[in-house]
């Protein structure tokens, strides 16, 4: 995939997020948004990007994971908690897709999954969470998505 | 109803223990074999029952954490049920094995012959994950009944809220997290291998949604037999399957595989929830759980198997054998557990509205000043967590020696997926017998030392390695099988295939999974190691191989030498006549 599908498939899933926890939470109607953002996800990546690259195989997942990031800044309550358990989400996908990919012969992405392990921790630690801090965070998931 | 489940679960279940034991006997040769996966019927069913498995620990250790109300009966059925399932899910890959006395050279150890497993595979992680999975999905369950308010002894519900928040809160954190981990180790037995319908990144999503949705079919399964509907589970049931269509489709686009009949069981009918009538009907709903268990099976048959078009009657015995001992072994619990189950009404989840003196004195706490690591949070939980990382760690620099003495070389991803069970382990052994021992009785403690100290003779069981010297009945029963071409087939098939191949060339994929690869056994190097050689190698065993000696007669492995012979001729026949086709 080329840096700027790239890029764009980082301003997808920021552009679709602020629409997760809009009104009234429900089971049904978070569900159908999330399944909604896979599926434009999955076609982004088919058409977007060169399938023959075992690296797409979990590509869609990998933008579902940046989308519950960043929505976790719209949440009203109890944000710390989701925020980590999003980054920890993140960093399964990453982890397991590359050990899986390891055995296929290629490398680890072991800054990314540092990087997204560092920040998952750090954030653990947050006791409040401002609008300078939500700003700070999705600039570091930006940077990770778009430069490791 | 109980009853009647029961006596359906032993009508399933004799006819199970029948194909049970002739695979047994027979070893992998009696089911089907996929010829492009070398993998067959006792492995689809021990991904689906493990995926059941993960369903019932998950559902309220994932309620406990996100303080999601959820009545304690659902939480025992369903814990239950992850046990049950788990039983059963054990015996497949002993089954698959072919020598299941073998079965503990999975396990990362060292054992007395200097054998040490290969940690580099997946189905070693699978091992170590489950094992502990077993074990702590147990004392989960185990901690419902320290807590019980209606004992006379331990008297108020304020009580059992205090053992919610301190031992099964974060137990449930602990387990959260590992239940998912082991999910995902599962899926690398596929994910990690050369088969290219395997090949997916996605898997270890995959296999957690699948894992996710037929767990929570089989728990709506057993809540409708109990009268009972818990209209959160059925909702996320529904929104499972669309993921699972999601992920279907994806399968599809990366690897061309698409299973019609599981779409249409798992993925379109249970959309019928939509209707009012099918809700509210007791039998329409009991027909829609089958219907996703059903669909969930086929799709489990279908990747592990993907040749495979009708089920023989082993096969099928098999599949009988897996829900018989699940009824049996569950309604056997229940009612061993009835009044446990059925008199209670306690709450889990959410304890704002009754413990509300409680809240108050937690939140009192969380103001208060502590020292530093002296908080109730680092005692209780995060002391043990960072023991265990201590722990696994030790784990890791010992298995790197291990292996460096062997010449495997190892890298660190190769050791990663065991941490996940490590540090579970031993957190939730920290966090949980402190807890036990002050509210058990003496004799329940004195029942806790002595399996700590059974499991210290597992241990030892382990490095010793199994005897290799059976009775003496079996070795005069095979010194008469002599001379006979087609019984030296059979013992080649059912003792020699799993490892050799049925063509003597290896079961690679089998052999690699545990250990390196040897040489193939040509007719060149037969010639060269010689036939009192290979003879003695049969009987006394070496390096990987066991000893036969007694289990076998010196003329029965004189003939299977032979029988080696005539493969690798008809195998060297087979090459010069390919290379004069070429020519």
């Amino acid at each position: 995939m080329t840096p700027l599908m790239n890029a764009l498939a980082c301003l997808l899933a920021l552009a679709s997020a602020r629409f997760l926890w809009r009104d009234k939470v429900s089971m049904l109607k978070e569900s159908l948004i999330l399944l909604g953002f896979l599926l434009i996800s999955c076609f982004y990546t088919f058409f977007a990007a060169d399938m023959s690259l075992v690296q797409m195989e979990h590509y869609p997942f990998r933008m579902l994971a940046l989308f519950l990031c960043f929505s976790t800044t719209e949440l009203p309550r109890k944000r710390r908690r989701y925020l980590v358990l999003a980054q920890t989400a993140w960093l399964w996908v990453e982890f397991f897709a590359g050990i899986s990919l390891f055995y296929r012969g290629l490398d680890m992405p072991w800054i990314r999954i540092t990087a997204i392990a560092g920040i998952a921790f750090g954030s653990s630690f947050l006791s409040r969470i401002n609008r300078e801090m939500e700003f700070c965070l999705m600039v570091f998931w930006i940077a990770i998505w778009v430069f490791f | 109803m109980f009853r009647a489940l029961f006596c359906i679960g032993l009508a399933l279940l004799v006819p199970g223990l029948v194909a049970m034991g002739v695979s047994l006997c027979g070893g992998p040769v009696e089911w089907f074999t996929d010829t492009q996966t070398f993998w067959g019927v006792p492995i689809s069913l021990f991904v689906f029952w493990i995926g059941l498995a993960h369903a019932g620990t998950l559902i309220s250790a994932a309620f406990l954490v996100l303080n999601v109300k959820m009545d304690r009966r659902t939480a025992l059925l369903a814990e239950m049920s992850t046990l049950c399932s788990l039983a059963v899910a054990v015996c497949m890959p002993l089954m698959h094995l072919g020598v299941i006395a073998n079965f503990y050279m999975v396990a990362p150890f060292w054992d007395a012959r200097g054998n040490i497993s290969n940690v580099r595979s997946p189905l070693v992680w699978d091992f170590c994950c489950i094992a502990v999975y077993g074990v702590l999905s147990l004392l989960f369950f185990v901690s419902h009944f320290c807590m019980n308010p209606l004992k006379d002894d331990l008297p108020t519900v304020a009580v059992a809220r205090a053992w919610i928040k301190k031992v099964r809160r974060p137990m449930a954190w602990i387990l959260f997290p590992l239940v998912l981990w082991v999910h995902s180790v599962v899926s690398l037995d596929f994910a990690s291998t050369f088969v290219p319908e395997w090949q997916g990144a996605f898997f270890p999503l995959y296999f957690i949604a699948g894992a996710i949705f037929s767990g929570l079919a089989l728990v709506n399964f057993l809540l409708t037999f109990e009268n009972y509907r818990v209209r959160v589970l059925e909702k996320l049931t529904l929104v499972c399957s669309w993921f699972m269509c999601a992920f279907w489709v994806w399968n599809f686009i990366i690897n061309g595989n698409f299973c019609v009949s599981a779409f249409v069981f798992a993925g379109v009918l249970p959309q019928l929830l939509f209707v009012e009538w099918v809700r509210e009907n007791r039998y329409a709903c009991v027909s829609l759980w089958l219907s996703i268990l059903l669909g969930m099976l086929l799709e489990r048959v279908y990747l592990v198997s993907p040749t495979m078009e009708t089920f023989g009657w082993i096969d099928l015995g098999l599949v009988a054998f897996g829900a018989g001992m699940f009824l049996v072994t569950f309604y056997g619990l229940r009612r061993l557990l009835q009044k446990g189950i059925e008199d209670d009404e306690l709450l889990m989840g959410d304890v704002d509205t009754v413990g509300e003196a409680l809240d108050s004195e937690f939140e009192a706490a969380s103001r208060k000043y502590f020292l530093p690591l002296s908080t109730p949070e680092y005692r209780i939980l995060r002391l043990p967590v960072l023991c265990g990382i201590l722990v696994a760690i030790l784990f890791s620099i010992w298995t790197f020696n291990a292996n460096d003495q062997v010449n495997i070389e190892l890298r660190l991803v190769n050791v990663f997926p065991l941490f996940g069970p490590i540090i579970a382990l031993v957190a939730a052994l920290i966090l949980t017998s402190r807890a036990l021992w002050t509210v058990s009785r003496k004799s329940v403690r004195w029942v806790v030392v002595s399996l700590l100290v059974a499991f210290a003779g597992a241990c030892g069981a382990f490095y010793a390695g199994g005897s290799s010297v059976p009775e003496k009945a079996s070795a005069e029963t095979s010194s008469q099988l002599l001379d006979n071409v087609s019984v030296v087939n059979v013992v080649w098939d059912s003792r020699c295939a799993t490892c050799h191949g049925i063509d003597g060339k290896f079961n690679k994929k089998f052999v690699r999974e545990f250990y390196p690869v040897p040489q193939t056994l040509s007719l060149d190097r037969l010639d060269s190691i010689g036939e009192d050689s290979l003879v003695q190698v049969i009987l006394q065993g070496r390096v990987n191989m066991n000893s036969y000696e007694g289990r076998i007669s010196e003329g029965m492995a004189r003939n299977l030498v032979m029988y080696m012979r005539i493969l690798a001729e008809r195998d060297s026949a087979r090459a010069s006549s390919a290379g004069e086709d070429e020519e």
